[in-house]
C-alpha cells in the first residue's frame, strides 16, 4: 500500500459454466493451467510482480479450494508486514443482511469497509480468471498523468471478432468518449479487459448510489462505466501489448494451453523477471523412460513419461505408460494414462485414470473432448 | 514426535570432490535436477518430526546459507521449529584444527541451550532416507549408549574410499571406526550418522579437546568404543556417500532408474523438500530426443537427451547431445555439441568445443560459469 497508495481486488466469484464438469467442484479462477498453474495466479503475480501488496480476492462459487489456495499469500510473496491477501467471500455484517454478490460491482460494494480500512488513494479492479502478465504499475502512471478518474485497460481484437467484446471508441489522445457493450457494428477493435483502475473516493460513492438503484444489474461494464461517462467523467483507455486470454470454454482452455508450446510464444512463462508464482509442491523432477518419445511438449515436474507425448501439455504428476501416446491434449494434475491408451485432442480432468489401452478423442474432431471421469481399460 | 536436536554435520578435510567443491561445500550441491545434497538429511529430520535442527558450515557458506535461508520450505514448524546456521568461525577453512569438534565447541552454549535430551547427528554429504524417530526408538529400546548408522557394501575396494568403515561384533557392538583403505570388497560403511543422548554428547565434545586438537566427532567416538556401549544398526534402501566425483557423478546418474529412485523416495510418505525456484515447466521442442533421463523445470531442449540429469533451467540447443552426463541448473549445451560422461557445473555454456566425451570411470568435470 505504502508503495503506490493502490490497493487490488480481483473478482474471483465466477464459475465458468462453458467449462462444464471442470467448475463442478471448484471455481473458474482455481482450474489448472500451464503444467504448474491455476488461472488465479496470474492475476496475483502480476500484483506482487507490480509492487501491490493488499489484495482483496472475492469468491463465491464453490471457494473452499480457491479460499485456502489464496490465502496463502507467501506463495506470491504477498506476506510482508503491511502486506497480504484477503479472502472475500459474501459475509454477514451488522447493519445489512447477509447477500450474495449481486454483480461484480457489488461485491466491491460489499467490501467497502475493508477497503476503508486501508483508505487508498487507487483501486485496481482485476478478474480472476484471465492469462496475461501484466504491469500494472505502468497503468497507474498513465493514469496518474491523465489525471484520469478511471482507467480502462483494452487489448485491440481481430476486427471480426470485436462484437463479442465490451469496444472502447476513443479520441486521439486515448481517452474514451463511449463505450459499447457487444456492438453489432463496432466503430473500433480495442476491447475492455476487465481491468480497472478508479480513484477510490468517487468510485466509493458510485458504489453507495448503484447499491440503493433498484434498476442497476450491479456491474461494472452494465452500470457503472457508462454512468461515469453519462456523468461527463475522464475515462482513459491503456492500451495493452502482449498475450491476454479469458478461457470461457474447454476449446479455449486448451488452445490456451497449446499455445504454450510455440517457440518464443508471446506469453513467456520463462522470463526470469516477471515469474509466475504458484504452489510449491514437493515431488521429484519429472522421469523420462527408455522407450519414451517426446516432441513438442510442455512438461513438469512430478511427470513419469514411458509412452510417447505429441504436442501436449503434462501437469503436475502426470504419468504417461509404456505404449500409450498423448496427442494433441492437455492431461491436467495427476492424470494417469495407462499402457497402450491413446489420448487424442482431449483435455483430461484433474486425477483422472485412462486404463489399458483405451482411446480418448479423436484427430478429426471439431470440439476438444473434455475427460472428466474415469475411462476403463480394455480387458 | 522425535525428542532430539538435530544436527547436520560437515565433511571433514580429508574429503574432497574434485572442481565442484572449489565453489561450495557438498551439502550444498545441486543433486538429481532440483534437489541439493542437504535437503536429503534436512527433509529425513523434519520427516521424523525433529523441528529444532543445526547445521554446521566449515567453509563457504555463501550458496547453502541462501538455499537454507529461514528453513520454512523443510516444513518445520515456523514458531516451536527452528533451523540454525551455525559457522566454524575464525579458521582458515582447510585448517586441520578446522573439525566439527572445534564448530560444535565454538557453538557448545546453543547446543547446552536446547531442550531435547537426545541428538540425532547426520551428514550434510550422504544421501538416503532415514526415519530417525524409529531409529531414536531402537536406541532408547536398546539401552546402547550410542547407535551409529551402517550400510552394507559390497564393492568397497573401488567405492566409499574416504568413508568410515564401522568394525562390529556378533552382537552388533561396535569394536572401532576405521578407515576405508579400500583392501576389501564387503564392508560396513558408517553413514556418519549418531543417536546418543546430549549429555553424552556435549561430554564427548568437550573430551575430544583434551585428547587431540584434531581429532573429529569420529576419532573420539572411537576412542570410546573400550568404555561405552557402542552400537551398529543397519540401514536399507538407497545410500551414497558424496565423497569424491565419481560418487557424486554415480549417485546421479543411478538415480535415473525409477526402480532405484523408489528405493530412496517416497513421495506420499516421506517427501524431501527443497526450495523453490519458481521456474515454469520444461518446454520440447520438435526436434527434442529425449530417452532415460531425469528433467528438472524450466528447461529448454531441441537436442537429444539419453541417460542424463537435467538439471532447472538449462538449454540443450539444436543438435546437441548430451549422454550419460550430469547437468547442473543453468547450463548452456549449444547447437551441435556432444556431451558424454560429464558432469557440467552451474552456469557453463558449452558452446564452441564440439566433442567433450568422458569414461564413466572418471567422468569428466567442467567448471562453473565456464564458456568452451
Amino acid at each position: 500500500m505504502k508503495q503506490n497508495n493502490m490497493l487490488a481486488m480481483i473478482l474471483a466469484g465466477g464459475r465458468g459454466s462453458r467449462l462444464h464438469d471442470l467448475t463442478n467442484k471448484v471455481a473458474k479462477p482455481a482450474v489448472s493451467y500451464g503444467g504448474k498453474y491455476r488461472i488465479v495466479d496470474f492475476p496475483l503475480s502480476n500484483c506482487a510482480n507490480s509492487g501491490i501488496d493488499v489484495v482483496g480476492v472475492l469468491t463465491q462459487y464453490e471457494s473452499i479450494l480457491l479460499n485456502s489456495y489464496v490465502a496463502a499469500g507467501r506463495r506470491w510473496g504477498l506476506d510482508a508486514k503491511d502486506s497480504g491477501v484477503y479472502v472475500l467471500p459474501p459475509r454477514e455484517k451488522a447493519d445489512a443482511n447477509l447477500d450474495v454478490y449481486r454483480g461484480t460491482a457489488d461485491a466491491i460494494s460489499q467490501n467497502i469497509d475493508f477497503i476503508d480500512t486501508y483508505s487508498p488513494e487507487y483501486i485496481l479492479i482485476l478478474s480472476g480468471d484471465h492469462i496475461y502478465k501484466m504491469n500494472y504499475a505502468k497503468m497507474l502512471a498513465e493514469h496518474k498523468t491523465h489525471n484520469a478518474d478511471a482507467t480502462i485497460a483494452v487489448i485491440g481484437v481481430p476486427m471480426n471478432e470485436a462484437s463479442r467484446f465490451g469496444i472502447m471508441n476513443t479520441d486521439e489522445e486515448g481517452r474514451i468518449v463511449e463505450f459499447e457493450e457487444k456492438p453489432e457494428h463496432p466503430k473500433s477493435n480495442l476491447a475492455s479487459m476487465g481491468i480497472y483502475i478508479f480513484n477510490w473516493k468517487l468510485l466509493r460513492k458510485m458504489l453507495i448510489a448503484d447499491m440503493k438503484d433498484p434498476d442497476s444489474n450491479h456491474d461494472f461494464g452494465k452500470d457503472i462505466i457508462p454512468q461515469l461517462l453519462n456523468d461527463g467523467k475522464t475515462l482513459y483507455a491503456y492500451k495493452f501489448k502482449g498475450y491476454w486470454k479469458d478461457v470461457g470454454t474447454i476449446d479455449s482452455l486448451w488452445e490456451a494451453n497449446m499455445d504454450l508450446l510455440d517457440k518464443n510464444n508471446e506469453l513467456d512463462l520463462n522470463d526470469p523477471t516477471w515469474k509466475i508464482y504458484t504452489e510449491d509442491v514437493t515431488t521429484l523432477p519429472h522421469y523420462i523412460g527408455p522407450d519414451a518419445k517426446i516432441n513438442r511438449a510442455f512438461i513438469t515436474q512430478g511427470c513419469i513419461i514411458e509412452g510417447e507425448v505429441k504436442n501436449s501439455v503434462l501437469f503436475t504428476g502426470a504419468e504417461v505408460g509404456p505404449g500409450a501416446k498423448i496427442i494433441d491434449s492437455v492431461l491436467m494434475p495427476g492424470v494417469k494414462v495407462e499402457a497402450g491408451a491413446v489420448v487424442q485432442r482431449a483435455l483430461v480432468a484433474d486425477g483422472i485414470k485412462i486404463g489399458k489401452d483405451a482411446v480418448v478423442g479423436s484427430a478429426d474432431s471439431e470440439h476438444i473432448e473434455l475427460v472428466a471421469k474415469r475411462v476403463k481399460g480394455v480387458e | 514426535m522425535c525428542d532430539a536436536l538435530g544436527i547436520v554435520n560437515f565433511s571433514g578435510t580429508n574429503i574432497r570432490v574434485r572442481g565442484m567443491e572449489d565453489y561450495r561445500p557438498i551439502g550444498a550441491f545441486s543433486f538429481l535436477g532440483r534437489y541439493r545434497v542437504i535437503d536429503f538429511p534436512i527433509s529425513n529430520m523434519s520427516n521424523s518430526g525433529i523441528d529444532r535442527i543445526q547445521v554446521y558450515i566449515r567453509r563457504k557458506p555463501r550458496s547453502l546459507t541462501e538455499h537454507l535461508g529461514t528453513g520454512r520450505h523443510y516444513n518445520i514448524n515456523s514458531k516451536r521449529g527452528k533451523l540454525h546456521i551455525l559457522f566454524a568461525e575464525g579458521k582458515d577453512e582447510n585448517d586441520i584444527y578446522n573439525t566439527d569438534i572445534s564448530a560444535f565447541l565454538e557453538n557448545m552454549e546453543c547446543i547446552e541451550r536446547a531442550h531435547n535430551p537426545y541428538v540425532v547427528i547426520a551428514p550434510s554429504y550422504m544421501v538416503y532416507s532415514a526415519n530417525f524417530d524409529t531409529l531414536l526408538q531402537n536406541h532408547i529400546d536398546s539401552g546402547a549408549d550410542i547407535t551409529l548408522l551402517y550400510h552394507s557394501v559390497d564393492n568397497a575396494k573401488e567405492a566409499f574410499l574416504n568413508c568410515t568403515t564401522l568394525n562390529l561384533n556378533r552382537q552388533k557392538g561396535v569394536l572401532s571406526l576405521e578407515p576405508n583403505r579400500g583392501n576389501a570388497k564387503d564392508r560396513k560403511i558408517f553413514m556418519d550418522t549418531y543417536i546418543m543422548k546430549k549429555d553424552l554428547f556435549i561430554e564427548l565434545v568437550k573430551k575430544a579437546k583434551s585428547l587431540s586438537s584434531m581429532y573429529t566427532l569420529a576419532d573420539v567416538v572411537n576412542a570410546a568404543c573400550n568404555e561405552l556401549d557402542v552400537r551398529g544398526i543397519s540401514h536399507r534402501g538407497f545410500f551414497a556417500s558424496i565423497t569424491d566425483l565419481e560418487s557424486f557423478y554415480n549417485a546421479n546418474i543411478s538415480l535415473i532408474d525409477f526402480k532405484t529412485a523408489t528405493s530412496l523416495f517416497d513421495n506420499e510418505n516421506w517427501p524431501v523438500y527443497t526450495r523453490t525456484n519458481d521456474s515454469c515447466p520444461t518446454q520440447y521442442f520438435e526436434t527434442a530426443d529425449v530417452k532415460s533421463s531425469v528433467v528438472s523445470n524450466g528447461c529448454l531442449i531441441e537436442g537429444t537427451i539419453e541417460n542424463s540429469v537435467i538439471g532447472r533451467g538449462c538449454v540443450i540447443k539444436k543438435g546437441a547431445v548430451v549422454k550419460n552426463s550430469v547437468i547442473l541448473p543453468e547450463a548452456i549445451i549449444g547447437e551441435n555439441v556432444t556431451v558424454d560422461c560429464q558432469v557440467v557445473d552451474k552456469h557453463a555454456k558449452i558452446i564452441h568445443a564440439k566433442e567433450i566425451i568422458g569414461d564413466p570411470k572418471r567422468p569428466g568435470y567442467i567448471r562453473r560459469e565456464d564458456t568452451l
